[in-house]
């Protein structure tokens, strides 16, 4: 911790020293402030700058990389895709309801400031076991925040994940994600570059939010005692759906020349970034700000992160058409400022000049080197003994299916308006992915977020490209091909080498496969310092990646259930004995270690795109990523929807001399599960053989009510009721709900 | 037939109700904001889904205070076609077009998903051309959908024939597990004592087109259909 | 033990934004000619019966109670409770 002008700031010595010598002065308190916000991790990405330098970030479709709120690619036509993935852990593990409420508002800000319309969110959720009554409150109240937001303002939440581990107890995350949809010259950026132009804040009215972080010293203190601050932000669904309709029809006037939503930093992110990539400079005058909160000082007013805040840059014949539109809506404004060619930011209050800082300072601050080191649990936790399998393999199937991590999300789901907007062709529990057609056009998209931290934690080089493996497989499973990506990386602190080493990992994991099957990452969320404050506990790494695909001709998508007995199974794909991270260790026999999966990353990329072949030859029936819970559980989840089960024969599906249990429920990739009609089996295994993929018929889908495996002579046999009341029930039980909807 | 499809702040479905009627029925359909809306040359309005003023206090009972709902009220006395979808069924009973209550569903939170609905009656002209008692597969989005009324207002409401869709079973059973919110009698949809005012919880606009439907249906379609034949010569 | 009756409202803490209440006053109240209302602040009620020796700890079991369950949030609300009369 260090002072500047009676303010605490949580920059080192040297960032201190640093930022006198760009200022050329001492900083005086409001650009302390400004400063400090905007060189925190946060804003800055400072740890994290030097390791994402790797990740490929171009091609042929990106039009916006990362750099902007959000990445934006094209999808033919006239047609583009904006997508984004942020974290929004620290606020939700204090207050979930709205912690998780405002997550989903932030992220549409960002979709919704380059000037498309949201149109899909996405939720990748982790929490501690639903034993502990801290995780279901946290879960209950998460959901019901994304839940009511999210269906308020009129976007589905279309997709998702929800897994429970020990080392979320106490720092739960919420990872949400956004995809818009705009015509390509319907695109805004966050940028302010013609002089003159006039600065608009609509929207929400601003107050001390957020300024919980920064504490002041006794010089600064107001009276108002600590306990009397609202420590969380508080969201409000029902403007931000103004503020979305309000923004869209500004935009279409061709008066806004740059946007940019109000988020972490405030007023003086929003003011220097857009100066800052505009090569200009701004006047604010904090006079005109329209504030919530009584003797706010220019400090508060400038790092405040009240929610549903909107700045437009305008240009000055345009603003009494714009503010019309705002009056329509009966949202707030005011006129704050003009964009100037200072090259600074500069901050009025009652006349006079209170801060005075050069936009790029700001915008563009210094990054850190900090050191990595591998930690030494990676090779202890690899070699774990294999344990004895077990004699009741039916019942491990049970045991699984009934997991947390496994079990149907129908819980969560039900509660997320998944349809409102006409779009959603595959609806969650359907498929790997969701799919949501583009209206008037025989074209759709595909889209999935993924993570595996169980993966991720033994080996996280593995578990980066394994997040984007998975996230290609289960949309090119719909009939999509991947066009680009985006990333959202929730780890510990970076100041600890063995954070930042396995941070770096799961880079060059990432890196690596996104070159192998040439797909750019345009866009990501950095989130560090999540750990357990009590424990010192580190949350298991957890790479969140939201993949997009494109799906030319809409007769091409399909779902994952099985149609009709009597269908062809193929498993593509080979199983190897990698049980580390798996469900069948953690949550069966409780093993925190072995060998987690390796991507073979030519084998993966070859056989995504001979799937993905396969597919569109429309003789596929039903398509699944065989993953999470092995051969076992996919071929089940495949069951669940048509109440159809399957009798399949394992044999030859491995190189190796695997163990039935290790065949079950190893989680290798690569390998997907496919069923056809008989008459188009061969048509089909030819594909595969062609392109040297390892395909074998497996069995075939029955009607029968019972799961029967085979594997050298050896039977393991299930019943479809039991395994669908596990399936459905399991989480509804443990949130004592027992009216509840499939 | 010109139809209007009143925007209410936090209104979200209008632009899924534009598309249906536009896109897929061809007709002559016109988004209009709340406070421009007048009644002079519409022939049938529709109030869409969403959260108008955030469903704060209660769903709908801000927007049936809008100065819009005067003329919908008027629309309504010349017997013109009413339509309210979710929020806007929710907006008909606060502006007690239509009456009952539409409280928090049992489970206590949204719901959202394909029920079956079985037609009522056939004297609206949102029904008027579909089979009674057919079988429609259409999406529930909502958290504040189960009705309510007295018992002996329910008797009359059957008494004057102005239930009009029921939650049931596949196979056209009422039960308590067809009833996704608790709703009285497995009500989804009532009318007016007339008939031209229509409210019903699920979403007709979200089934019209077979790409949407998990069931490759469009049964929202006959909604729809049976509203444009009525006008083309068939009250 | 006696039966006493203990009222608990929650509400988000003063300086928060409260976007129903805001909503509830702007858009129904003003809107509708009711000009003179200054601020809505909405928030939960309880009303609680409890079985006490006195009215004391029946406050004092349902202030431990509202916290243990987590029934407001420190973060984000306050309460206010009051004491009426033993009923029982």
């Amino acid at each position: 911790m260090t002072f500047i002008d009676g303010v605490k700031v949580n920059l080192t010595e040297e960032e201190v020293e640093k930022a006198k010598t760009l200022l050329g002065r001492d900083p005086n308190q409001v650009e302390a402030g400004m400063i400090d916000v905007m060189w925190s991790e946060h804003c800055s990405y400072k740890s994290s700058k030097p390791f994402l330098k790797q990740l490929p970030k171009e091609g042929p479709r990106v039009l916006v990389g990362p750099g902007m709120d959000a990445g934006v690619i094209d999808i033919n036509d006239g047609d583009v895709v904006v997508f984004k993935v942020e974290t929004h852990n620290h606020p939700s593990a204090i207050e979930p309801y709205n912690g998780a409420a405002t997550g989903i508002g932030g992220i549409v800000r960002d979709i919704l400031c380059m000037g498309a319309r949201p149109i899909a969110l996405f939720d990748n959720l982790r929490f501690g076991k639903l034993r502990s009554n801290h995780s279901k409150w946290l879960f209950e109240y998460v959901v019901k925040g994304i839940s009511d937001y999210g269906n308020c303002i009129g976007v589905p939440t279309v997709g998702g994940d929800v897994e429970f581990d020990d080392s979320y107890e106490n720092n739960c995350l919420v990872n949400v994600g956004c995809i818009g949809l705009a015509r390509r010259e319907e695109i805004a950026l966050s940028v302010a570059k013609n002089i003159g132009d006039i600065l608009i804040l609509m929207g929400g009215s601003t107050g001390r939010d957020g300024i919980h972080g920064v504490t002041f010293a006794s010089r600064v203190l107001t009276e108002e005692s600590e306990a009397d601050r609202p420590a969380v932000q508080i969201g409000d669904p029902f403007t931000k759906k103004l503020i979305i309709e309000a923004t869209l029809e500004a935009l279409k006037t061709g008066y806004v020349t740059g946007l940019k939503d109000l988020g972490g930093g405030g007023l003086t992110c929003a003011a220097s970034e857009m100066s800052g990539a505009g090569g200009t400079g701004v006047e604010i005058d904090l006079d005109k700000v329209f504030l919530r909160e009584e003797n706010m000082i220019p400090y508060e007013i400038m790092i405040s992160e009240s929610q549903e805040r909107m700045l437009f840059v305008v240009k000055p014949e345009g603003v009494d058409k714009i503010t019309r539109i705002f009056d329509k809506y009966e949202l707030s404004y005011s006129i704050i400022g003009r964009v100037d060619g200072s090259q600074k930011v500069n901050v009025y209050k009652n006349g006079q000049l209170v801060a005075q800082v050069p936009s790029r300072m700001l915008s563009d601050p210094p990054v850190l080197n900090r050191p990595v080191k591998r930690p030494s649990y990676i090779d202890q936790l690899a070699e774990v003994s294999a344990p004895p399998t077990p004699l009741n393999l039916a019942d491990v199937v049970y045991k699984l299916v009934g997991s947390p991590n496994l079990a149907s999300k129908a819980w969560v789901y039900r509660q997320y308006d998944h349809e409102v907007g006409d779009r959603t062709v595959i609806k969650p529990g359907q498929a790997d992915a969701a799919v949501l057609r583009i209206l008037g056009k025989n074209k759709a998209i595909a889209a999935k977020s993924d993570a595996t931290p169980s993966h991720s934690y033994l080996d996280p080089y593995n578990g980066g490209a394994g997040a984007l493996a998975e996230s290609c497989r289960n949309i090119a499973v719909t009939g999509a091909e991947p066009l680009a990506w985006v990333d959202c990386l929730s780890f510990g602190n970076p100041e600890n080498p063995e954070v930042l080493w396995c941070f770096n990992e799961t880079i060059k994991g990432l890196t690596d496969y996104a070159l192998k099957l040439n797909i750019p990452c345009i866009g990501g969320n950095v989130s560090f310092y999540n750990e357990d404050q009590v424990s010192a506990r580190v949350v298991k790494p957890c790479p969140v990646v939201l993949t997009v695909g494109l799906i030319e001709d809409c007769s091409y998508i399909t779902t994952m259930s099985f149609k009709q007995p009597g269908d062809r199974i193929l498993m593509i794909g080979l199983t190897y004995r990698e049980m580390g991270g798996s469900e069948y260790y953690t949550f069966y026999h409780n093993i925190q270690g072995g060998r987690a999966p390796v991507v073979n990353l030519d084998l993966e990329a070859v056989t995504l795109k001979t799937v993905l072949k396969a597919v569109r030859t429309g003789k596929i029936s039903a398509a699944h990523d065989c993953f999470r819970g092995g051969i076992a559980v996919s071929l089940i989840e495949m069951g669940m929807e048509n109440n159809l089960s399957a009798s399949v024969n394992l044999d030859g599906l491995s190189d190796l001399d695997l163990k039935f249990d290790e065949l079950l429920f190893s989680e290798s990739h690569s390998r997907y599960i496919l069923t056809t009609r008989e008459e188009y089996l061969n048509d089909i295994i030819e594909i595969f053989t062609q392109n040297n993929i390892p395909v074998k018929e497996i069995g075939v889908v029955t009607d029968s009510g019972r799961f029967e495996f085979e594997y050298k002579n050896r039977r393991v046999s299930c019943s479809m009721s039991k395994l669908r009341k596990l399936y459905y029930e399991t989480i509804p039980k443990y949130m004592g709900v027992t009216e509840w909807m499939k | 037939m010109k139809i209007a499809i009143i925007q209410f702040p936090g209104s979200n479905c209008e632009y899924d109700a534009l598309h249906v009627l536009k896109n897929v029925f061809r007709q002559d359909t016109h988004l209009v904001w709340h406070k421009d809306f007048n009644s002079g040359d519409f022939d049938a309005v529709i109030l869409p889904g969403g959260f108008s003023y955030g469903d704060h206090l209660r769903a709908g009972v801000i927007a049936a205070y809008s100065p819009a709902m005067r003329h919908v009220r008027e629309m309504a006395a010349e017997g013109k076609p009413v339509l309210g979808i979710c929020n806007g069924f929710q907006i008909l009973i606060e502006s007690k077009l239509l009456d009952g209550a539409l409280l928090q569903n049992n489970c206590l939170t949204f719901v959202c998903k394909w029920v079956n609905l079985r037609v009522e009656t056939t004297r609206t002209p949102f029904t008027k051309f579909i089979n009674e008692s057919s079988i429609l597969r259409i999406p529930i989005a909502h958290k504040e959908g189960r009705y309510v009324n007295t018992r002996r207002r329910i008797k009359e409401l059957y008494d004057n024939d102005q239930i009009v869709f029921k939650y049931v079973d596949e196979n056209g059973f009422e039960s308590s597990d067809s009833n996704p919110n608790g709703s009285m009698d497995n009500i989804a949809g009532i009318c007016n004592l007339d008939g031209n005012v229509v409210g019903l919880m699920p979403h007709p606009e979200r089934a019209s087109e077979t790409i949407l439907s998990p069931y490759k249906t469009e049964h929202g379609r006959l909604i729809f259909e049976s509203l444009i034949k009525y006008f083309n010569g068939g009250r | 033990m006696k039966e006493y009756t203990v009222e608990v409202v929650i509400e988000s803490k003063p300086y928060a934004k409260d976007p129903e209440g805001m909503t509830i006053m702007r858009d129904l109240m003003h809107k509708t000619g009711y000009e003179r209302v200054n601020s809505v602040r909405t928030g939960k009620f309880l009303r609680i019966k409890v079985s006490a020796e006195n009215g004391e700890e029946a406050k004092n079991y349902v202030v431990k109670m509202i916290n243990d369950l987590r029934i407001y949030n420190p973060v984000a609300h306050t309460y206010s409770i009051v004491l009426k009369e033993s009923t029982g």
